[in-house]
């Protein structure tokens, strides 16, 4: 009878790494607190650098993971530590004795609200990136049914590198999602003008520099170099963009029919106390603290206690499997080394 | 280091203005004057920040650190917590403690305004007073406050003012015993200094410019030059 | 817009302003421009609503305007503001509320200082000593004049006689309101629902019957700017702010302007005068302009003082439309009598501003 492996989070990272240990022999229990798998790319559309349909991605993954012992719609209530593991209470009665836990409890979107400035949730043209891709996809969002669109914004770093809104880092995947999604909105608005706000253009990944070659080239999309200072309504709602193009140096006011704001990634504050729960603090960044964070991201400083995702921080997809695979592996090697 | 520029660091608007400046604009985007007067807060921090002395020196001599009209529009927004506001103050203090105020237009106003602000605080214990709020020099404080300063006893004595009257009140007469404890004030924390360093340095320039003193005060407070607006030529 | 999203920010930014027992210290602006509001402000406390709001004739300027005109050292801005401080200890209270709005965020602002930097403070506490013999604590609450209105809002609306509506159609009066900039900006959180979306004077015109207007310029700067106002030759910044503003607004066709800040309500006032002269462009109706109060003018007018001893006629921008439109009863034969009701010359009128 193989070791009880508690996976916390249903996501990409959590599916995965239950995916590596199914293949390893292990019966994973993975628990999930919403109703679906795939955590937030599950409400994606396209992911980037080769625009793959997000839902396939998904749908591969929770094929792959059928045999786990998969809890939908529970939570974790209490872990008690014992001598050789752990005691898992979970909120549909199971109790649960595993030797090893996976914390791959994923991050919350900044709440754009917090960014009094950019009055999301007071002014009616303004929607956020998660918004935005929800829309790519269902196609319903009173913010763009039905509306003559001819100005679009995006609005970089909302949440992030921001020390006001309590975020100082960088969240790392929202300047080639902007740049995504402007191309996006301009195949469903072709003669729109699509602006990208930013402070500097973070674009390392794998052929991310092509996506802004492709902006600008072929879908004119034009990137300002200034950061959005202010936000407000004209009276015919649309909403009106203060910023300083710092390039040439000038103050800038740009009218605009819709306000994309790219809310950054910050660490799930469920997931704190969940991992409070294991002895498991955050880090200085706010997000899970690693064992150590150059060679040793996927373990903590509690024993038989592991991470995966963006639980540590901003990651894209392929990082993220890439991380869930070494916490499978490194938890089978914890697991062997019991015996 | 510069010497300038450590001498920026003591001043405790520094210390809160300057943290560390990523060059955003947040604060340019926000600023009124950016506007409407060539003047980039988001430069001037970022010059600072070099430290170069130099540079820092050409700024405390330019018309450029005077152009700000001080709201702290951009002490909400910016995200590194910085104050550009703060550090224009900085910046005006140390131009004026140095005397390079008088090489700039905008700074040569500071003789006038040193003179008319600290006058009404020193004999009237508030920086602006009908006493000394000539109509020639605010026409645009309109008609009907012509008439109020023309009438000022029963305009004031209708509305229920004190004016210079004994006792609490609008406009009250302040004791002389307070008005000699604002005195002693200035004269303790370096404020009759700075009046007098104000002064030693205007009156140098005036020569310079082959004024009297009067005609000089008169010429600082109206005269301005093109140049000074974005939207000139 | 979506109210519900102001209403959750307003939430966020609630302070806990004390009950009673206030110090009041004046403001150079709105005692020569605003006389009759600060003489309201302290009878409605005083007399309406039974508060201890004290005054001490020994007080001054808190040095704000010269401070921020750079015409006064940091040190002895400070020291100036101790010594108020300590006039407020010597008379035995802890709370202090200010008239004006500069003086609002300088207090504020040395307060955080001097928290930040305690060696500050104490060479502060060495120079008053040095200067005049006082001592001084730290207030235990700063307020502005309008946080204290706005927190009994709602006792004045109950003993309103008029509310901020048309007085034959019952509609609501579409109204503006200007903070001033040194109420909120610099610490957001010192403020009645911070420094986006302020709702110290929107809470009153909500509970006096008036509709708020948002507009795109309702955070911008009115441009006082200070120097760029005291010094004639740097006017054109001043008035260029206020002219951006009007242009905003223009489209909502506000009725009236609050203010908060003593210095606003002057140049929203006589820049709509200067404007009217320089382009022959007024922002009222029928070639008036948009008037602009205190909200101490707000709060004596919705209570039923008399338009003249609130002081009224002593602004630019006429008053008599918007009195007519709410129904106020005003006596144009009184408007510019003197003291005692002694007979005196009437003020000229502008050229294109339709004035009364």
């Amino acid at each position: 009878m193989k070791d009880n492996i508690v996976i916390i989070g249903g996501g990409i990272a959590g599916m995965e790494a239950a995916h590596q240990l199914l293949l390893l022999g292990y019966k994973p229990i993975l628990v999930e607190k919403s109703d679906h798998l795939g955590g937030h790319v599950a409400d994606w559309h396209k992911l980037f650098p080769d625009m793959s349909p997000a839902k396939d991605a998904v749908r591969d993954l929770a094929e792959k993971i059928k045999e786990a012992n998969i809890f939908l719609e529970t939570e974790v209530s209490f872990i008690n530590r014992l001598k050789n593991g752990y005691n898992v209470m979970f909120t549909n009665g199971v109790n649960v004795i595993c030797k090893a836990i996976l914390l791959a409890t994923g991050f919350e979107l900044f709440e754009a609200s917090k960014k009094e400035e950019y009055g999301y949730g007071i002014y009616n043209q303004v929607m956020t990136n998660s918004d935005l891709e929800r829309w790519f996809n269902t196609r319903k969002d009173k913010r763009l049914d039905g509306k003559d669109i001819r100005k679009v914004g995006f609005v970089h770093c909302v949440g992030s590198r921001d020390i006001k809104a309590g975020n100082p880092q960088c969240s790392k995947v929202c300047c080639i999602t902007a740049i995504k999604q402007a191309m996006e909105v301009k195949e469903f608005f072709p003669d729109a003008e699509v602006y990208c706000f930013y402070m500097d253009l973070r674009l390392f990944g794998k052929k991310y520099e092509d996506f802004y070659i492709k902006a600008q080239m072929e879908s004119g999309v034009h990137f300002i170099r200034g950061r959005v200072s202010e936000v407000s309504e004209n009276i015919n709602g649309q909403v009106i963009v203060k910023t300083e193009d710092t390039l040439s140096g000038k103050p800038a006011k740009i009218t605009l029919d819709l306000l994309v704001l790219m809310s950054g990634i910050v660490c799930n504050q469920q997931a704190v106390k969940t991992a409070s729960m294991v002895q498991v603090q955050t880090d200085s960044d706010g997000f899970l603290k690693s064992k150590d964070n150059i060679l040793n991201i996927i373990e903590t400083g509690s024993k038989g206690v592991f991470l995966a995702g963006t639980a540590t921080g901003p990651k894209t997809v392929p990082e993220t499997v890439a991380e869930a695979r070494a916490a499978a592996l490194a938890i089978h090697n914890y697991l062997v080394s019991l015996q | 280091m510069g010497r300038l520029y450590d001498e920026l660091c003591k001043d405790y608007r520094f210390k809160e203005g300057l943290k560390t400046c990523i060059n955003c604009g947040t604060c340019t985007a926000i600023c009124p004057a950016a506007e409407f007067y060539r003047y980039d807060p988001r430069k001037i921090v970022d010059t600072v920040q070099r430290k170069d002395d130099a540079e820092i020196e050409a700024l405390l001599k330019s018309d450029t650190i005077w152009y700000c009209g001080e709201c702290m529009s951009c002490v909400t927004r910016c995200p590194r917590k910085n104050g550009p506001g703060l550090v224009i103050m900085a910046l005006r203090n140390l131009s004026i403690k140095m005397g390079y105020f008088t090489e700039s237009e905008k700074g040569r106003q500071i003789y006038p305004l040193t003179k008319a602000l600290n006058g009404n605080v020193l004999n009237y214990g508030y920086c602006v007073h009908p006493a000394t709020f000539a109509y020639s020099d605010h026409p645009e404080s309109g008609p009907v406050f012509e008439w109020v300063l023309n009438n000022k006893e029963d305009v004031y004595g209708r509305l229920g003012a004190n004016y210079q009257g004994k006792g609490p009140g609008v406009l009250r007469h302040i004791p002389q015993e307070d008005l000699d404890e604002l005195k002693a004030i200035y004269d303790v924390t370096g404020g009759t200094e700075r009046l007098e360093l104000v002064e030693k340095y205007s009156k140098a320039k005036a020569e310079e410019m082959g004024m009297s003193i009067e005609e000089y005060t008169a010429y600082t407070f109206n005269h301005i030059s093109p140049g000074h607006f974005n939207n000139e030529q | 817009m979506i109210y519900k999203g102001k209403q959750k920010i307003w939430s966020d930014y609630q302070k806990d302003i004390p009950d009673d027992h206030w110090f009041y210290v004046r403001s150079c602006i709105r005692q020569s421009f605003f006389p009759a509001s600060e003489k309201y402000f302290l009878k409605i406390c005083r007399d309406l609503l039974g508060k201890d709001v004290y005054e001490t004739e020994h007080h001054t300027t808190c040095g704000g305007i010269a401070y921020h005109s750079d015409t006064i050292p940091q040190e002895t801005a400070m020291t100036i503001v101790a010594r108020q401080f300590a006039l407020m200890k010597e008379a035995g209270y802890k709370n202090l509320v200010t008239s004006c709005i500069t003086s609002f965020g300088n207090y504020t602002e040395i307060i955080e200082t001097w928290r930040e930097f305690p060696e500050l403070e104490a060479k502060i506490r060495e120079n008053l000593w040095k200067a005049c013999r006082r001592e001084f604590d730290i207030p235990e609450y700063v307020a502005h004049a309008s946080d204290l209105i706005f927190k009994f809002r709602d006792e004045i609306g109950s003993m309103a006689k008029y509310h901020l509506v048309d007085g034959i159609t019952g509609e609501p009066l579409r109204v503006v309101e200007h903070i001033g900039c040194h109420y909120s900006k610099m610490f957001p959180h010192k403020g009645f629902g911070g420094a986006e979306y302020p709702c110290v004077l929107s809470g009153m015109i909500d509970s006096w019957g008036g509709q708020v207007i948002d507009y795109p310029e309702r955070r911008h700067c009115c441009g006082f700017g200070f120097r760029q106002y005291l010094v004639k030759a740097n006017r054109g910044y001043s008035v260029s702010n206020t002219h951006k503003k009007f242009e905003s607004m223009e489209p909502y066709h506000p009725d009236m302007i609050i203010t908060n800040c003593p210095g606003c309500p002057y140049f929203l006032d006589r820049w709509q005068y200067v404007i009217s002269e320089m382009e022959g462009k007024t922002y009222g109706q029928n070639g008036y302009g948009i008037p602009v109060f205190t909200y101490e003018e707000v709060a004596g007018l919705v209570l039923g003082f008399d338009p003249w001893d609130l002081g009224l006629q002593i602004h630019q921008v006429a008053v008599e439309p918007l009195l007519e439109k709410i129904g106020i009863p005003y006596n144009p034969k009184t408007k510019y009598l003197g003291l005692d009701g002694k007979e005196i010359m009437k003020p000229g009128l502008p050229t294109v501003l339709k004035c009364c």
